[in-house]
């Protein structure tokens, strides 16, 4: 071979290699496109909610009580004759079956909203309101045109009745989107139109901030001991192989150990963020260690030299040096660790988190869901108001996972020193 | 002559089975430059890291024999390795300040050491230190700046105004001017022989033509070894060992 074919080879196995890496890349890049377009466009509609127009009259003669009435009094009273009163009149109805579809159209939570307006304007008794009703699922679908309408009646949740009046009210522009204020801030519902991530939301966070107050601590001084105080032996090695054996153990493992340990042995509340923080934080701490001591070692000795030369004891030159210095390493490994904590699925199954919770906790010794559980959970809802909320709610995961991990790179990229 | 300050005995050093210094018994005198000169792996600068004890950062390392400064042995167990790196300090081969500010760099071994309890006292210690490293003039303007950013240079000399901070009575200096270029080392070399009048100063070099120019004692060091010390002069132009001879003349290192 002459020198000229060798170096056009040499030159063709460069060019061949860049072609192939982007291309791997545009593949990367396209499943990517191909995961977040489905999820968009199953999940946007999520956050709107469909509302029906509908003129509420408090009449005093169905209300049982009287202007001025206290609080206490309001919420205890019975608004349901009214509640079956204002549907009624939304539309003209022949029989008790066309009634009863009627209703259908709306929320079960109808008659608690027409009581929080009246809560809300607490002198209504005997006047006319306009309010906005939230709509059943059914209504909901239909209306962001998730619901196919040219199914024969017998297959369809819509009968022709019911069709024919959302017709009607479309036309007479009585059906309104809002944002959807359930979707955040109630719990778990067996209903779709209320469902909401507000539960699952509290109690991811209070998993969280157990799992950080937990596994944080420990992890910085284990990885600080070993680093940088620890003799190098048999027995530091055995340590070391283990935590890196730790962080690839299956998370359900953890949620088995947890399951045997913290609920059958210590008897901890069961489907709780406090069970759930304690069995992320075991799962996390390994995959903080080794970030924390990636970060210290790359300190350069140079430093910690420079300390002890001007007479600074070792902790001296660990902590007011070497510890500052990898801190932004170690804070963003944590919160990359955090962030896979709080995608976790399988161990929260195991603990019991796959509950069907519909209060949101107040502690985090109250039975709770978490986001990835409650993804879980609504996967496998037949309803089609479940399928745009399990997408929403992968959305809202996904997202918290992507401001994690920046604030991850702008922790290293903002506060990391150069030496030298 | 200047009086002794450090006296070496039979002293040895292990890397694990590896021994790196062999029975080296060697004084320096107080107030005067000693240089250290031999081929790479030689082990001189092994041979100041005991001084200061920073050998006692690598775990493999031992240790035999005796060092004494004023007398005292400093190859003790129960010697406090703190205190003794007060009164001896070090500069490194490679610049290493702190990633911190200027004043920081200076401050921070007054501090631990608790001989700064004001700031006004602090602010004398770092102007005192920067002004005897001869760094002063070109600082005393951005003290809050970091230290990495000043010039190779001067990042040296910070480092022996750091040194110099906790006023030890001895400095050691492995192959200060090795990263330096002619002009940052001729004004370390002028620094030294300014802080000679102060303190006692140990210095491991691999120019022959530096060890000259500043130091009044040399030894000259081959695998672990100590082969030949004495006057500077001596060393240089009239070498008892032939092996002295030879490297000074460049015949092999």
């Amino acid at each position: 071979m002459t020198k000229e074919q060798r170096l056009k080879k040499r030159h063709s196995a460069e060019r061949r290699f860049r072609l192939y890496g982007i291309a791997s890349i545009c593949v990367a890049l396209l499943f990517v496109l191909i995961l977040v377009n489905n999820i968009f466009s199953k999940g946007s509609s999520a956050f709107m909610k469909t509302v029906i127009d509908v003129e509420v009259f408090y009449d005093p003669e169905l209300i049982e009580i009287e202007n001025g009435a206290s609080e206490e009094n309001i919420r205890e009273a019975d608004f349901y004759d009214i509640t079956i009163e204002t549907l009624l009149k939304s539309y003209p109805t022949k029989n008790l079956d066309e009634e009863n579809e009627l209703i259908d159209l709306f929320t079960t939570d109808a008659e608690i909203e027409i009581k929080k307006a009246f809560l809300e304007n607490n002198n209504l008794i005997g006047k006319k309101i306009n309010l906005e009703i939230t709509s059943s699922d059914d209504i909901d679908q239909l209306h962001k045109g998730n619901y196919p309408r040219d199914l024969p009646e017998d297959r369809r949740r819509i009968s022709n009745f019911q069709l024919k009046i959302y017709d009607t009210l479309v036309e007479n522009n009585k059906i309104n989107k809002n944002f959807n204020n359930y979707y955040f801030n109630n719990g778990d519902s067996r209903d779709p139109e209320l469902a909401g991530i507000g539960g699952a939301l509290v109690g991811s966070f209070y998993s969280i901030i157990i799992c950080l107050l937990l596994a944080f601590p420990v992890a910085i001084l284990a990885s600080i001991y070993l680093e940088e105080f620890a003799p190098k032996n048999k027995i530091t090695d055995f340590i070391e192989i283990n935590i890196n054996n730790l962080a690839a153990v299956p998370s359900i493992v953890y949620g088995l150990l947890a399951l045997q340990i913290l609920l059958a042995t210590i008897q901890l509340p069961r489907s709780t963020p406090l069970v759930a923080g304690i069995t992320l934080a075991l799962m996390t701490l390994p995959r903080i260690i080794i970030p924390c001591r990636a970060s210290l070692k790359a300190v350069p000795p140079s430093i910690r030299e420079g300390a002890l030369a001007v007479g600074a004891s070792k902790f001296q030159s660990v902590f007011h040096h070497v510890v500052p210095l990898s801190l932004p390493g170690t804070l963003s490994g944590t919160i990359i660790g955090l962030a896979q904590a709080l995608g976790e699925t399988a161990p929260l199954i195991l603990i019991g988190m796959v509950a069907f919770v519909v209060d949101i906790p107040s502690t985090p010794i109250d039975p709770s869901s978490s986001l990835p559980v409650q993804v879980y959970l609504w996967s496998e809802s037949a309803e089609r108001g479940f399928v745009e909320k399990t997408s929403a709610t992968i959305m809202m995961l996904l997202s918290f996972l992507i401001v994690m991990n920046f604030i991850a790179v702008y922790l290293r990229q903002k506060f990391e020193k150069r030496w030298n | 002559m200047n009086e002794v300050k450090i006296k070496s005995n039979n002293l040895n050093v292990f890397y694990g089975d590896k021994q790196a210094l062999f029975d080296v018994n060697l004084d320096l005198n107080e107030k005067e430059v000693t240089a250290l000169i031999g081929p790479s792996g030689c082990g001189k600068s092994t041979f100041i890291r005991c001084i200061n004890r920073m050998n006692d950062v690598i775990d493999i390392c031992k240790v035999t024999g005796n060092i004494e400064i004023d007398g005292v042995e400093i190859n003790d167990e129960n010697l406090d390795v703190v205190s003794l790196r007060e009164r001896v300090g070090m500069v490194f081969q490679k610049p290493n300040p702190f990633p911190k500010s200027i004043y920081d760099n200076i401050s921070y071994g007054p501090k631990i050491h608790g001989k700064g309890e004001t700031k006004s006292e602090l602010d004398e210690i770092v102007e005192r230190s920067l002004k005897k490293a001869a760094l002063w003039e070109e600082v005393k303007d951005r003290l809050d700046e970091p230290g990495t950013g000043l010039s190779g240079g001067q990042q040296q000399r910070l480092c022996i105004a750091r040194a110099i901070s906790v006023n030890p009575e001895v400095i050691l200096m492995d192959e200060p001017c090795s990263a330096l270029d002619p002009i940052a080392t001729a004004k370390i070399e002028e620094l030294i022989d300014e802080l000679k009048k102060t303190y006692t100063i140990v210095i491991v070099t691999h120019s022959m033509a530096q060890a000259v120019r500043v130091s009044q004692k040399t030894g000259f060091f081959h695998l672990g070894k100590l082969i030949e010390v004495g006057k500077t002069e001596k060393i240089f132009k009239n070498p008892d060992n032939k092996m002295t001879q030879d490297y000074i003349t460049g015949r092999f290192g």
